[in-house]
C-alpha cells in the first residue's frame, strides 16, 4: 500500500538529492548524463570555487537576512497579536484575524509585483509622500505671503524671498542654483496668475521632492524584501499561535488573574511556556519556508539591481537557466541550500532540548 | 482601602492595553489590506490616469482593463491549468496519502518503519531547493527514453516528451512534494481508527484494500478535507518548480502566466494591475468562503509540519 506513494516520493524528492550531489561532484555541462561518458566525477572542486565566490556570500548573507527576518519577525509579531485577540484585549478577534491572514493566501507572484510597482521611484508611495509635502509647504507659503500681505504683482520684497527659501532651503537649493534670484523671476513670469495659482505654481517648485528608490540602492534594496517577508506571513503564525493558545487550560490564566498577575507577566510566565513546543515546530516551518523565498524575490527584483537582492534559490537559478549552464555549480549550490536548512533545524531543535522541551506533543 | 486602589490601577492599565491593543491592531490591518484594495481599485483606471494618480481614487471606473488583459494574457487557458494541476495534484496526493498512511498505521511491517522515517525526512525538504536537480532529471529522463524509442523506431529522440512540458511531469512534482505532510498528517489520524475495527474486518475475510474503501476512507473524510484546504492554496500559488517544468504557453499555471504577462506589457499599467487581480482573486475567494475552516485547519494542521 505504501509502495506507489513511496515510487513518486523517491521520483520527486529523493532522487534529486543523490543525483544533486552526484552533479556537484562531476563536471557535467549539458547534454546526456548516460551513454556518452563525458561526464567524470573530478571532485569537490566546485564547493571549492563556490567558497571563494563573493556573490555566493553574498546571496548567503542575503538569506541569513531572511531566516532572521523570518524567525525573529514574523514569530514575535504573530505571537503578539494573537495574544491581544486570545485575552480579548481587542474585541472582533476573527475579523482582525480574517483581515491579518489576507496576504498569505495571496499568490507570492502577485505580492511580489504589487510590491515592485509600490515601491518604484515614482510610484504610489512616492506619490503620497510628495502630496503631503506638496499640501505642507502650501500651508506655510500661504502664511509667509499673508505675513507680508503680498498681492500678485506687487513690489517683491528681499526679506519675503529669505523668508520663502526659509521654508524649506534645501529644497530650494536643489530647484534654483540661486534660489534669491530664481525665484524672483519665476514670481514675476507668474505675476499674471492669481494669488492662489502663484502658491500652487511655487509650491510646485519648491517643495521637497522624494522619490522612493529602496530597491535601486545598494544599501537599502533588502529592506522593502524584508519588509514584505514580514508582510506576507506573519498573519500565517498568528492563525497557528491562536489556534495553540485557545488549547491553553484557561483556568490557569484564571487564577493567576486572581493572583493580580499584569498581562506581560501572563504573557512571559503562562503563555510563553506553553507554547514553547508550538514556537519551535514554527521556527522550523519559518526556516524551511524563508529558503523558499525565491519566488518572491525573483518576482520583485529578479536578484537585481546588480544582484544586491540575491538569494541562494535565485543565484541557484542564474547558474543554471541564464546563460552557459553551470550545472556543477547550481547543483552545489542546491546542496549548499539543503545543508544550511538542515543545520538550522537541527539547531532549533537543540535549542528545544536546552530550554527541556518536554511538552512537544505537536 | 488597599483593594480599590488595586482596582483602579488594574483597570488603568487594562485600558492602556486596550487602547494600545486596538492601535497595533487597526496599523497591522490597514497594512495588510490597503496594498491589495490599491491594486483592486487601481485595475479599474486608464493607464493614462495612473500615471497622473496612483494612490487615489479613480475619477471614472474603467472596467475594459479586464477583458483587455484576460485576451491578451490568454488567461482563460491558464486558468484552466490552474484549475487541472490543483485539483489532480490535491486528489490524487490526498488519496496516496491516506492510502500510506493506512499502510503506516494498521499494517504490521518490517520496513514500513523504515520507509516512514524516510518520508518524514522529507518534510524538511523543500522543493525549491531541489529545481536544478528536478529539471535535470526530468530532462534527462527524457533524453534517454527518447532515445530508447528511437531505437525501437517509436518516434524520433528530439520530439519525444514524457516528461518536460507536459502535464505529467508537473502534477507528478506536485504530488511528491505533498506527499511528506500529507502522508505525516493522515498516519497520525488513521492512527485513531479503533485498530479493533479493522481486525474484526479482517477476521470476517476482508482484504486490506476492501478495509480501505470501505471502513478507513469513509471515516478519513475530515483529514482530506484538512489536506484539501491546506495544499490547494500551496499548488495554486506555487510558482518555482512550474517554471522549470513547463515552458509553452499553453501549459502554464495562472501565476506563471502573471508574471510573464506583467513582464512583456510593463508599461500598460491598467492591463497589468486587471492581471494581477484576477491572479489574486481566485485565491482571495477560496479564502472568503471558506475562512472559518481554513483558519481552523491552518492552526491545528501547519504546526504539525
Amino acid at each position: 500500500m505504501v509502495i506507489p506513494p513511496f515510487i513518486i516520493y523517491l521520483f520527486v524528492l529523493a532522487f534529486p538529492v543523490v543525483l544533486s550531489i552526484i552533479l556537484s561532484l562531476s563536471n557535467f555541462n549539458g547534454g546526456r548524463i548516460f551513454g556518452t561518458g563525458s561526464m567524470k566525477i573530478v571532485g569537490f572542486g566546485q564547493y571549492a570555487k563556490l567558497f571563494s565566490d563573493p556573490y555566493f556570500w553574498h546571496a548567503f548573507r542575503n538569506n541569513i537576512y531572511i531566516v532572521l527576518v523570518s524567525v525573529f519577525g514574523q514569530l514575535p509579531l504573530g505571537l503578539f497579536l494573537a495574544y491581544l485577540i486570545y485575552r480579548k484585549i481587542v474585541c472582533f478577534g476573527t475579523f482582525w484575524q480574517g483581515v491579518l491572514y489576507i496576504p498569505s493566501v495571496i499568490s507570492v507572484i502577485v505580492i511580489g509585483i504589487m510590491w515592485n510597482l509600490i515601491f518604484s521611484p515614482f510610484g504610489p508611495l512616492a506619490e503620497v509622500v510628495n502630496d503631503v509635502n506638496l499640501s505642507s509647504y502650501q500651508n506655510k507659503l500661504e502664511k509667509v505671503m499673508e505675513s507680508y500681505d503680498y498681492q500678485n504683482g506687487d513690489a517683491i520684497e528681499n526679506e519675503m524671498i529669505d523668508d520663502i527659501i526659509r521654508i524649506d532651503s534645501r529644497a530650494a537649493k536643489k530647484a534654483f542654483d540661486d534660489p534669491g534670484k530664481g525665484i524672483v523671476a519665476t514670481i514675476e513670469v507668474l505675476s499674471d496668475d492669481t494669488d492662489k495659482q502663484l502658491i500652487n505654481d511655487l509650491s510646485n517648485i519648491l517643495s521637497r521632492k522624494w522619490s522612493s528608490d529602496f530597491l535601486n540602492k545598494d544599501g537599502s534594496s533588502m529592506w522593502p524584501i524584508l519588509f514584505v517577508t514580514l508582510w506576507c506571513w506573519t498573519g500565517m503564525y498568528l492563525i497557528i499561535f491562536l489556534a495553540n493558545m485557545q488549547k491553553i487550560n484557561k483556568e490557569t490564566i484564571e487564577s493567576a488573574m486572581i493572583d493580580g498577575a499584569k498581562e506581560k507577566s501572563i504573557l512571559r510566565h503562562i503563555i510563553i511556556p506553553e507554547l514553547q513546543g508550538s514556537i519551535m515546530n514554527c521556527s522550523v516551518l519559518c526556516i524551511a519556508g524563508s529558503l523558499n523565498s525565491f519566488a518572491l524575490i525573483y518576482s520583485m527584483t529578479g536578484g537585481g539591481p546588480a544582484r544586491i537582492t540575491q538569494v541562494l534559490a535565485i543565484y541557484m537559478y542564474e547558474k543554471a537557466f541564464m546563460g552557459s549552464p553551470d550545472y556543477p555549480m547550481a547543483n552545489a549550490i542546491s546542496m549548499m541550500m539543503v545543508t544550511f536548512s538542515l543545520l538550522l533545524i537541527l539547531l532549533t531543535r537543540k535549542i528545544q532540548k536546552a530550554f527541556g522541551g518536554e511538552n512537544d506533543e505537536n | 482601602m488597599m483593594k480599590t486602589d488595586f482596582r483602579q490601577e488594574r483597570s488603568l492599565s487594562a485600558y492602556i492595553w486596550k487602547t494600545f491593543g486596538y492601535i497595533i491592531m487597526l496599523v497591522f490591518s490597514l497594512l495588510a489590506i490597503v496594498p491589495v484594495l490599491w491594486l483592486i481599485v487601481n485595475s479599474f483606471k486608464t493607464t493614462v490616469e495612473f500615471n497622473s494618480n496612483m494612490a487615489g481614487w479613480p475619477r471614472k471606473f474603467f472596467t475594459k482593463n479586464y477583458p483587455g488583459a484576460w485576451r491578451a494574457g490568454d488567461f482563460g487557458i491558464l486558468f484552466l491549468n490552474s484549475v487541472i494541476y490543483t485539483v489532480m495534484s490535491v486528489g490524487i496526493s490526498g488519496f496516496l496519502s491516506l492510502l500510506a498512511g493506512f499502510g503506516f498505521a494498521k499494517i504490521p511491517g518490517k520496513s514500513s518503519k523504515i520507509i516512514y522515517s524516510v518520508f518524514i525526512l522529507g518534510l524538511l525538504l523543500t522543493t525549491q531547493t531541489l529545481m536544478v536537480p528536478i529539471f535535470l532529471q526530468v530532462s534527462q529522463l527524457d533524453s534517454v527514453l527518447g532515445l530508447l524509442f528511437e531505437k525501437v523506431g517509436l518516434c524520433s529522440a528530439e520530439s519525444f516528451h514524457l516528461f518536460y512540458n507536459t502535464r505529467f511531469a508537473v502534477i507528478l512534482v506536485y504530488v511528491g512534494s505533498l506527499l511528506p505532510i500529507g502522508i505525516y498528517l493522515c498516519t497520525e489520524y488513521v492512527k485513531s481508527i479503533p485498530t479493533s475495527l479493522v481486525e474484526a474486518a479482517r477476521i470476517d475475510g476482508a482484504g486490506y484494500f476492501r478495509i480501505f474503501n470501505l471502513i478507513v476512507i469513509p471515516m478519513s473524510i475530515p483529514i482530506l478535507i484538512t489536506l484539501g484546504l491546506l495544499n490547494i492554496p500551496t499548488i495554486w500559488n506555487e510558482f518555482a518548480l512550474i517554471n522549470i517544468l513547463v515552458s509553452k504557453t499553453s501549459l502554464q499555471s495562472l501565476p506563471l502566466g502573471i508574471y510573464r504577462f506583467s513582464g512583456t506589457l510593463s508599461s500598460d499599467y491598467g492591463k497589468e494591475f486587471a492581471a494581477l487581480v484576477i491572479g489574486l482573486m481566485p485565491m482571495l475567494l477560496f479564502y472568503l468562503i471558506f475562512r472559518k475552516q481554513i483558519t481552523n485547519n491552518v492552526g491545528a494542521g501547519a504546526v504539525k509540519g
